[in-house]
């Protein structure tokens, strides 16, 4: 129907590697783009401000994340630190008077370099005891934010963002923070499609897949690995500032605490390893299912639908969002990338749907 | 000295504490290959359970074993409805899954029980037994020679028949299935043992905090244990749990107050982070993880 | 008070009835955490600030206007704070209370600009009781720097002096427990005693070490500044130290649940409490007979009357009086409305619930008084007499911080 692939002919390299091949993925892109562009003027600041803004920033952060877990194949749950590190260098930074561009890229190599740090146990190890060492990283990161004053920003372990412009346009607006924030995400967006098209990122999925094998190709796995721990880290710190600027404009230890990290990593499991679409989808659902969960609840009760106690409401919408994290593991591995690529095949060859696409 | 005595022997004796949680973790791990980041929710819900069945009247030599049975019959649920089906995943899947089962049972246990701490009482007196200057905490006390007699049990478990064939799971799943070992049943029991585990380590860290969602967070500290000791090994639960205890105990003892912070989750980091750079095995792990 | 309460009412009824704002439903978000980091507290906490609202909607609202509780639970995550903030402010709440410090903190700058009342009541910024810096933040009760100072001055008047004595402070490891050490810096130095803090890591359900290191500090006093399961912890590894329990003081987060946790050794524990705790008070009796009775509670019975039930009664208490005064100018309740409220309480004691508190546009701690009450073995009962300690050490130390804070942290 939608996605008609008769009359698109590949007949050259050029428009077989285009990155959206189908018109209708083209479109459809095209669209979610302008209207995600245009949604300060589409939806409420309710909206724009506690659904669509964060989740375009975790979006970000998701897809860092998954550049590390789902192409390279390392474990990392640590990666809340590693936002952090970004979040509290540019907030130093921008008030030592370098100005705010600069500032996001420093803060993005301050974390690619301490993030890379992080990378050394994956020299090592891999699997379980990445997972353990990244988690043991976390600890020390936290700890040194909480127990250095001069980070955590003194008595009340709070820094506010001071107010900063990005190139002439004022940080101050919602719109105006939605829009860095959109931009943010839409480059890491456009750099996560064109790395896989790289050496570099064709190295990386070389690691994840069998790293013996990779250094008989000649791929160096030392080299590698170091590097996408630093692109990755350099994305996700540059996401924390993001954050920090964009969105919360306080920032205190907890909002990158320990599971924060966990949240990540579920974003990016629950989205589908190691693709674009899922890091939105994964990140949308990481987010706002608990959210909805609670006022979806909370609304039954009102209407008396739910006769239970206040305690247990407010523990249902956790229930139910465990249980739901525990679903798509068991029934939908590969997460809500692929229920989407689904759906998508299915409208691909529609209404024949015994045709391979 | 005595203060150093004091910090040596506390500090070995919360470390056997947490060994008791870091057994549950190891007894699945060693069986089924499973890290169980779930374990100390699994040691909360015994915390309840104990709990539960206290406030039911029960007297506690009966509370425990009722909690017992019960743990032991959740692991085989656990293991049944939600493990089973993720064999031949990749581990951050299974990680993710235990991860999720945590969030479930944080959720449910306290939102059907309560979240405000429940007080349980076992029984273990107050006063700190007090040899010269030395002050011992008496639950401490208990608890450690609680998680040596458990750890003892379960080396001789592993020498009985069904023990054994619990080695031999762990030794290899497909010769154990050719050699008519139920691959399955081994794996269900190891989770139900870890269950019982978790009943220990729920009634005794529940007796000195209190019961709530932050027995949880005992996770952490059984981590270190684990991966210093060796993932599978059980011995290793004990000299993990000793050594993290004491490094916990002495280190924080000299340096808080000079730092001015806690330093003992930087102490229990440093030796997760240590061991996996020089022995990642563990103590007494096996050294057949796949190195780089 | 109930009689005088009333026939102000009506007073106000006949007096007012030309300037009377039509009838409306105030509502009031209470967006806490119940899963997370506060569990310990906000069960109890809000079930009696749901209870108040209720009694004040039986006996038929303030002026005719009803109170309606948005309850959500924020699981201490500020990017679940800031979208049930915006949802309710959405819906048309107008005060706000998040019991968690983290939510509060990342909500500070856009409930001022919303102009939006947040109300911090023994958590969060101290230094938000500078109604110059934080016109729409308001603690009501003691801040932890004035809880820590009315501890310190009853360990001097009821300890035998405190100069040359040793106070050890056994605190958690985060910012909220070494929140009490710039004034017991101050304190030190004006009343000639020595403190030493002995951080533990967060939980806290394991602190042998820091108490070993405190039994041979050999401290005349103890203080303890935890929350939640560590502080039965606390308070048994100190009397497993040798430390008696008449000993230690404790910050508010001391109640009923942790002395069930600690057991008959508890006797002797002391506590700042910022609320009267016990059944015994007209308010609570009115609760009893009107809410509980006729069964419209929020929550287990056995809770009414505990510390923290009673501590969420009295920021309700505060908050429709509050609003009851908000109204006195004949215009319909709104954030301003509900400030301008809020700084014309004076000498408001909730019908002997806490101590009386006078809220001014400078002042929005209300004065920071407090009491120190100790564990009979039963109960809480008061030892002291509620009055306010140190103010002006305390109004310095709010004074400079707030300054800091206008400087950006």
């Amino acid at each position: 129907m939608f996605y008609r692939l008769s009359g698109t002919f590949h007949t050259n390299y050029q428009a077989d590697r285009k990155l959206w091949k189908i018109p209708a993925d083209r479109w459809l892109v095209l669209t979610v783009f302008a209207l995600a562009v245009l949604a300060p003027f589409l939806v409420s600041p309710l909206y724009l401000g506690s659904y669509v803004l964060p989740w375009i920033i975790w979006s970000a952060a998701a897809l860092s994340l998954t550049l590390l877990m789902g192409m390279a194949g390392q474990l990392h749950f640590g990666f809340a630190a590693v936002m952090a590190i970004g979040a509290y260098s540019s907030i130093h930074l921008v008030r030592a008077g370098v100005p705010f561009e600069i500032a996001l890229l420093l803060s993005g190599i301050i974390a690619a370099v301490i993030g890379a740090v992080f990378g050394a146990a994956a020299l090592r190890v891999k699997g379980l005891y990445l997972v353990m060492a990244t988690l043991a990283m976390q600890y020390l990161v936290d700890w040194v934010v909480v127990n250095v004053p001069w980070i955590s920003g003194g008595a009340h372990a709070t820094l506010r963002t001071p107010a900063v412009s990005f190139l002439f346009m004022d940080i101050s607006s919602l719109a105006s923070r939605y829009w860095l924030a959109l931009a943010w995400a839409a480059l890491i967006t456009v750099f996560y499609l064109n790395v896989k098209r790289t050496s570099f990122g064709r190295s990386l999925v070389a690691i994840r897949d069998k790293d013996f094998a990779a250094a008989v190709i000649g791929v160096d796995p030392f080299k590698t690995k170091l590097m996408a721990f630093f692109t990755s880290s350099f994305l996700g710190g540059v996401s924390g500032a993001i954050l920090a600027f964009c969105y919360y404009r306080a920032v205190t230890p907890e909002q990158f605490g320990f599971n924060v990290s966990i949240q990540l990593v579920a974003m990016v499991l629950v989205g589908g390893l190691g693709s674009v679409i899922g890091s939105y989808l994964g990140a949308g659902f990481v987010l706002l299912a608990p959210i909805f969960l609670t006022n979806l609840i909370a609304g039954l009760a009102a209407s008396g639908w739910v006769p239970v106690s206040q305690n247990f409401l407010s523990h249902l919408p956790l229930v139910i969002y465990g249980a739901m994290i525990i679903g798509f593991l068991l029934f939908e591995p590969l997460g809500l990338a692929k229920i989407y690529d689904n759906i998508r095949k299915y409208f691909l060859v529609w209404p024949f749907r015994h045709a391979r696409s | 000295m005595a203060y150093f005595v004091e910090l040596l022997i506390n500090g070995a004796l919360t470390g056997l504490m947490y060994s008791l949680v870091a057994l549950g973790f190891v007894l699945i791990y060693k069986s089924a290959g499973v890290p169980n980041l779930a374990q100390g929710a699994v040691v909360m819900v015994a915390g309840y359970a104990v709990w539960l069945f206290l406030s039911w009247g029960l007297p506690v030599w009966l509370s425990i074993p009722a909690a017992m049975v019960t743990m032991f019959l959740f692991g085989l649920v656990v293991e049944r409805l939600l493990l089973r089906r993720m064999v031949g995943q990749p581990v951050i899947m299974v990680v993710m899954l235990t991860l999720g089962l945590e969030i479930l049972l944080r959720g449910l246990v306290p939102g059907i029980l309560g979240s405000a701490p429940k007080s349980i009482d076992v029984g273990i007196g107050f006063a700190p037994v007090i040899i010269g200057d030395v002050f011992i905490n008496r639950t401490s006390l208990v608890g450690g020679i609680v998680a040596l007699l458990l750890v003892g049990a379960s080396l001789l478990f592993f020498r009985t028949r069904l023990g054994t064939k619990l080695r031999a799971v762990s030794d290899d799943h497909i010769s154990s299935w050719a050699v008519g070992i139920s691959v399955e049943r081994a794996i269900g029991i190891s989770w139900g043992l870890a269950g019982i585990a978790a009943v220990v380590a729920g009634a005794l860290w529940g007796s000195s905090q209190g019961v709530d969602w932050t027995l949880s967070m005992l996770l952490f500290p059984a981590i270190a244990v684990v991966i210093l000791g060796g993932v599978d090994s059980i011995p290793g639960v004990v000299v993990g749990g000793l050594v993290v205890g004491i490094l916990g105990s002495v280190i924080p003892g000299y340096l808080d107050s000079i730092v001015g912070g806690s330093t003992r989750d930087v102490v229990t980091s440093l030796i997760i982070l240590l061991t996996i750079m020089v022995r990642p095995f563990g103590i007494f792990g096996r050294e057949d993880i796949e190195r780089i | 008070m109930t009689w005088m309460r009333r026939t102000a009412l009506s007073a106000a009824l006949v007096a007012g009835l030309a300037v009377q704002a039509p009838a409306e439903e105030v509502k009031f978000g209470l967006l806490q955490d119940f899963t997370a980091v506060y569990t310990f507290v906000t069960g109890q906490y809000n079930q009696g600030q749901r209870d108040y609202l209720t009694l004040i909607n039986e006996e038929g609202g303030i002026d005719g206007n009803t109170f309606t509780a948005i309850v959500r639970d924020t699981g201490n995550q500020p990017q679940r704070g800031i979208e049930a903030y915006n949802r309710a402010k959405e819906e048309g709440a107008i005060l706000f209370d998040f019991l968690s410090t983290p939510v509060s903190a990342a909500i500070l700058d856009q409930a001022g600009a919303d102009a939006r009342v947040v109300i911090t009541p023994a958590h969060g910024r101290g230094d938000a009781s500078d109604g110059t810096v934080f016109p729409y933040i308001f603690p009501m009760f003691a801040t932890y720097w004035a809880q820590a100072a009315n501890l310190v001055e009853f360990m001097k008047t009821n300890g035998g002096g405190i100069e040359g004595k040793k106070i050890a402070i056994v605190h958690i490891d985060s910012p909220f427990g070494r929140e009490p050490l710039p004034i017991l810096d101050a304190l030190a130095e004006q009343e000639g005693f020595e403190y030493q803090s002995f951080p533990y890591a967060s939980p806290g359900n394991e602190q042998s070490s820091a108490w070993s290191e405190v039994r041979r500090y050999r401290p005349d006093f103890v203080l303890i500044w935890g929350a939640g399961g560590g502080q039965a912890v606390s308070v048994r590894t100190a009397i497993q130290n040798g430390i008696a329990p008449e000993q230690i003081h404790s910050v508010i987060w001391l109640a009923e649940t942790d002395a069930a946790n600690v057991g008959p050794q508890m006797k002797g524990v002391k506590r700042f409490e910022a609320t009267a705790s016990g059944t015994e008070l007209p308010i609570i009796q009115r609760i009893q007979e009107k809410v509980i009775a006729t069964g419209k509670g929020s929550g287990e019975e056995a809770n009414v009357g505990n510390s923290y039930y009673n501590l969420g009664v009295a920021t309700m208490a505060v908050a429709v009086e509050a609003a009851r005064l908000g109204l006195e100018g004949g215009e319909p309740l709104t954030g301003e409305t509900l400030k301008a409220g809020f700084e014309k309480i004076a000498g408001y004691d909730a019908e002997g619930l806490m101590p009386p508190i006078t809220i001014t546009a400078e002042d929005h701690q209300g004065g920071g008084a407090g009491r120190i009450s100790e564990w009979d073995g039963e109960a809480w009962v008061p030892v002291s007499d509620w009055h306010a300690a140190y103010p002006e050490l305390v109004r310095k130390v709010i004074e400079e911080s707030a300054a800091h804070y206008g400087e950006g942290n």
